[in-house]
């Protein structure tokens, strides 16, 4: 009897209309495949992307070389020094993050005292060369430059819970 | 450890000291009471209120610093009243503090912010305004921010009661308390730098250390000051291979928890500008860079040419007191293996005439720790106060507690922050003339050294550097024969105990035995000019005592070897190669203090570029040189070998004893040595007198910037001459004034200073005028310049 039951399956393809039942379903379904990288899926708020520096609105830097955020990070990604500015305040000659030793936990960004280093939603970035991965103060700087209406935005949607 | 008196503490029955305080109690057993002003080595003021605890019995709580304990008393340093109170407290401290500890450079290692951790509130309650204070210029050590002040006067009890000189103070009451400086200026205390350590908030920091690195990422490593005879224990705190600051290591036998200025700062000449990092050749007078191996082979082979031609005794080596043990000795192997015994460490020293009865290192003849015990000192040539400041403070102490009798006999009136009960200013010939007459002042002294219980002669670095050296030293040991009082010297230098132990000395191998045949002293090997020379850790300019004889003697040499840290202009003139050593930082070595005490260190940071530490320079060279007995594989293997010959030395106990013996007849017999010495200088001629400024002393101190800088806010006199002196010249301060000395001239101006005696000439060392003048001690000329 089973082997009866088998031939039969066999010879009218039963698996494969079983099979293409499947693809029928979802060939008519709603489509959830998104055209990166015209298109892009909703991030968070909270989104722990690419780092960056800020400014304040009349462009001095945040940073204060208070190194908690070098102290806080998990990876010891962050490398910095600091200096008296010629003007008396504390600032950083260095601000470096490996972006290869980042686990992109966002402690930085909580630990900083006056948002000056966070985590953008930037997630597509690529490095072509061996030592790129280290980002510079100036490289930080000039995406927070770039994205500071979107960093704003973030941090003004996140703030009521803090 | 009489009365016993007993105690409850949190419920655990303890006993107590009669008569001390609850929080001293608490210390030693291991409760812990929050505390701001309250210090162990400082007086107690009870004005911060922190360590607010309950008594039984009592409604209020009390506070700990300054309660005594009493028998049955019942301390409860955790319950509610007492957390409520220290609560209450915190609250008050916090309301005019800025709390901007990202930027603050005390972040991390802050009383403040570790109490407030654990008896701060999360929320300020406070929210008025904050009062904000100036900030107050306390010169190129200590950065202020008084606006973190919380007044606990640490700094002012330290200034007064350690320092000796009552600089801070506070200002205003209340909420207008100020924390100043009487006179808005540089403090001038050569131990200020340690209210840096006693301020429990970042209201005094460390100005070169200023937001360079934060507490919790510096590496701590041991290690022991370079500067003085004492061998303070420090600590180096550096991040990534780069010291960013030194700080005091407790060490209660020699400097207690305090640094001297010069030890704390002195750090920032490790990356000096002057620093040389690859061995520098010179070739047709251009400077090249080239390679150890090329360098080497260039030294063994000059030295070795100068040996064939002219002898090995054409050969001298200058060694600094302030290099380690095992450097000392391996210049003093190479040197004796090649046959030449011109090897020597005494740089400003100018008499050597009885260093044959001397004793194996110079000492302090009583531990350190024991100076702060002492009723009666006498002081001869010594500015212990600059010389060796923590050996300064603890005399201070001494007065301060015991009203100790401190006297002096010295060739200039130093400030002291001690009162000097007694004092003979006078050249110092004349205070050869007044000790060995005994003059109704040398006879009050005595009396007084005679009626003190503890009681103590100290010779400084004036007294053993000058023409009269031989016979003040003797003079001394007679008088503190006559007094019981002990004998001590306090010399020039880290490791000049090492330098005479490991037989960097003329007259002596390492061990100390004495040899048949003296070498050259470090004034005669230039006095009669040789060869080739050795110059290990030395700038000749500044450090030796006749600059412009070692000056001429160097040019003259067919080959000149400079093992040194640092590179200046004269070095370049005067070396044909450049050996670039590590510095104290950067190698392991041994230093030995005043109390013989042997203290090892280890490197804290890699050497800089090519730089290698004195001791492998020196052992790769003796293979060069191929000399036996250079098979070290680390600075411990030299160390033992010196050890060993030291102990060999001791055990070879006739050769000790018949030195004792001489030693002892001289000792006995100082008028008869008068006698055999001539006396060195006529009345008539003005007498030269040189001191080396605290921050001119060595080759580090001249090149960190702080202590540069400081120097330079000092503005002490380069050369100044008694009021009578300037009266009979007509001289006026200021003026310009040709100064002659061995046919060399030199234009300076005068300062006329009535701390100067009749007769001498002070004269700063060290600088630029000193490095074209002659003798340190020696005879001097001075005429006015028509303007
Ligand atoms: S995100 Fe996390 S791992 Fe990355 S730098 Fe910040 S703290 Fe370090
Ligand atoms: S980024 Fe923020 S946390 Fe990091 S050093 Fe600068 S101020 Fe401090
Ligand atoms: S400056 Fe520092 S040590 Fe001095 S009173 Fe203020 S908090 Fe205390
Ligand atoms: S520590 Fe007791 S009152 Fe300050």
């Amino acid at each position: 009897m089973k082997r009866i039951i088998f031939l039969l399956k066999t010879f009218t393809l039963w698996e494969l209309f079983k099979g293409m039942r499947i693809t029928l379903r979802y060939f008519f379904k709603p489509k959830i495949t998104v055209q990166y990288p015209e298109e892009k899926t909703p991030t968070s708020n909270r989104f722990r992307g690419l780092h960056a520096l800020r400014r304040y609105p009349n462009g001095e830097e945040r940073c204060i070389a208070c190194k908690l955020c070098e102290a806080a990070c998990p990876a010891a990604a962050i490398t910095i020094d600091s200096e008296v500015r010629a003007d008396g305040t504390r600032r950083t000659t260095k601000y470096e993050i490996d972006l290869f030793k980042c686990i992109y936990c966002g402690f930085c960004e909580e630990a900083c005292p006056v948002d000056s280093i966070v985590e953008t939603t930037i997630q597509d970035y690529h490095f072509e060369k061996r030592g790129q991965q280290i980002m510079r103060k100036d490289e930080l700087l000039a995406i927070g430059d770039q994205y500071e209406k979107e960093i704003a935005k973030m941090k003004a949607a996140d703030a009521k819970f803090k | 450890m009489s009365d016993l008196v007993n105690v409850e503490l949190d419920g655990k029955k303890i006993k107590v000291v009669q008569g001390s305080m609850i929080i001293e109690a608490a210390d030693n057993n291991g409760v812990y009471i929050p505390r701001f002003c309250y210090h162990k080595k400082l007086t107690v003021a009870a004005n911060c209120r922190m360590c607010l605890v309950e008594v039984e019995k009592n409604k209020k709580p009390v506070p700990a610093c300054a309660t005594p304990v009493t028998e049955g008393m019942k301390v409860f340093t955790r319950s509610e009243l007492a957390r409520n109170a220290q609560k209450a407290v915190m609250e008050f401290l916090l309301i005019n503090h800025p709390l901007d500890c990202p930027i603050c450079d005390q972040g991390g290692e802050c009383e403040l912010q570790d109490l407030a951790m654990g008896f701060g509130s999360d929320v300020s309650r406070y929210k008025e305004s904050k009062r904000v204070i100036k900030d107050k210029n306390l010169g190129p050590f200590i950065n202020t921010e008084m606006t973190r002040c919380i007044y606990c006067t640490r700094c002012v009890r330290f200034a007064q009661e350690i320092a000796g000189l009552p600089e801070l103070g506070t200002m205003g009451r209340g909420e207008h308390t100020e924390i100043s400086t009487f006179v808005e200026q540089a403090i001038h205390s050569e131990i200020s730098g340690n209210i840096i350590d006693l301020c429990p908030v970042g209201a005094l920091t460390s100005k070169p250390f200023k937001f360079s690195a934060r507490a919790w990422e510096l590496q701590q490593r041991a290690a022991i000051a370079p500067h003085d005879c004492l061998g303070s224990n420090i600590n180096f705190h550096s991040l990534r291979g780069v010291v960013k600051r030194v700080v005091p290591k407790d060490n209660e036998a020699i400097n207690e928890m305090w640094l001297s200025d010069r030890d704390r700062f002195s750090y920032e000449a490790i990356n000096s500008e002057q620093r040389v990092t690859k061995p520098l050749l010179k070739r047709d007078g251009q400077w090249q860079e080239i390679d150890w191996t090329v360098a080497l082979e260039i030294i063994a082979s000059s030295f070795e040419n100068v040996k064939h031609a002219y002898g090995a005794e054409q050969i001298a080596a200058l060694v600094s007191p302030n290099s380690t043990v095992e450097e000392q000795f391996l210049v003093q192997k190479i040197m004796r293996k090649f046959g030449s015994n011109n090897i020597d460490h005494r740089l400003q020293q100018t008499d050597f005439r009885d260093q044959a009865s001397l004793a194996s290192t110079p000492q302090l003849g009583m531990p350190i720790a024991d100076l702060e015990n002492l009723d009666a000192v006498l002081l001869i040539g010594s500015d212990i106060q600059r010389e060796q400041p923590l050996a300064g403070a603890r005399l201070y102490k001494a007065f301060r507690n015991n009203a100790a009798k401190i006297m002096a006999i010295n060739p200039y009136d130093f400030d002291f922050n001690f009162g000097l009960h007694a004092k003979i200013i006078a050249a110092p010939a004349q205070m050869v003339e007044n000790l060995t007459i005994v003059s109704p002042q040398v006879q009050s002294i005595i009396d007084h050294l005679k009626q003190a219980k503890h009681k103590a002669i100290i010779l400084g670095a004036l007294a053993q550097n000058c023409a009269q050296a031989a016979e003040l030293r003797s003079l001394a040991q007679h008088i503190a024969n006559l007094t019981g009082a002990t004998f001590g010297e306090l010399s020039v230098g880290a490791n000049a105990a090492g330098a005479w132990l490991t037989g960097c000395v003329p007259h002596r191998s390492a061990g100390g035995a004495a040899l048949n045949q003296a070498g050259l002293d470090a004034n005669s090997m230039f006095a009669h000019a040789r060869r080739a020379y050795l110059l290990f850790n030395v700038d000749v300019e500044f450090d030796v005592a006749d600059p412009q004889q070692a000056l001429g003697a160097l040019k003259k040499a067919d080959f000149v070897v400079s093992c040194s840290p640092f590179v200046s202009d004269a070095m370049r003139e005067y070396s044909d190669v450049i050996l670039p050593i590590a510095l104290f930082a950067e190698t392991s070595g041994t230093f030995i203090n005043c109390n013989g005490t042997w203290q090892t260190f280890a490197g804290a940071i890699p050497a800089q570029g090519e730089t290698r530490p004195g001791w492998k320079v020196l052992r790769v060279l003796g293979n060069f040189l191929h000399l036996s007995g250079f098979e070290y594989n680390s600075s411990e293997d030299v160390k033992l070998e010196v050890q060993r010959l030291a102990r060999e030395e001791e055990q070879e106990e006739c050769q000790l004893a018949s030195r004792k013996q001489a030693y002892e007849r001289e000792k006995l017999d100082p008028v008869g040595r008068l006698k055999r010495s001539k006396l060195a200088t006529a009345s008539e001629e003005l007498t030269r007198v040189s001191y080396w400024p605290m921050y001119r002393s060595d080759n580090i101190v001249r090149r960190s910037q702080p202590l540069q800088e400081m120097f330079a806010l000092q503005a002490s006199p380069e050369i100044s001459i008694s009021p009578a002196l300037a009266e009979q010249l007509q001289l006026h301060a200021g003026d310009s004034v040709q100064i002659t000395q061995d046919n060399q001239q030199v234009i300076a101006s005068i300062q006329v200073d009535p701390k100067v005696p009749a007769g001498v000439v002070y004269c700063a060392a060290a600088n630029r005028i000193s490095a074209q003048l002659g003798n340190a001690f020696g005879t001097i000329q001075i005429k006015k310049v028509a303007t």
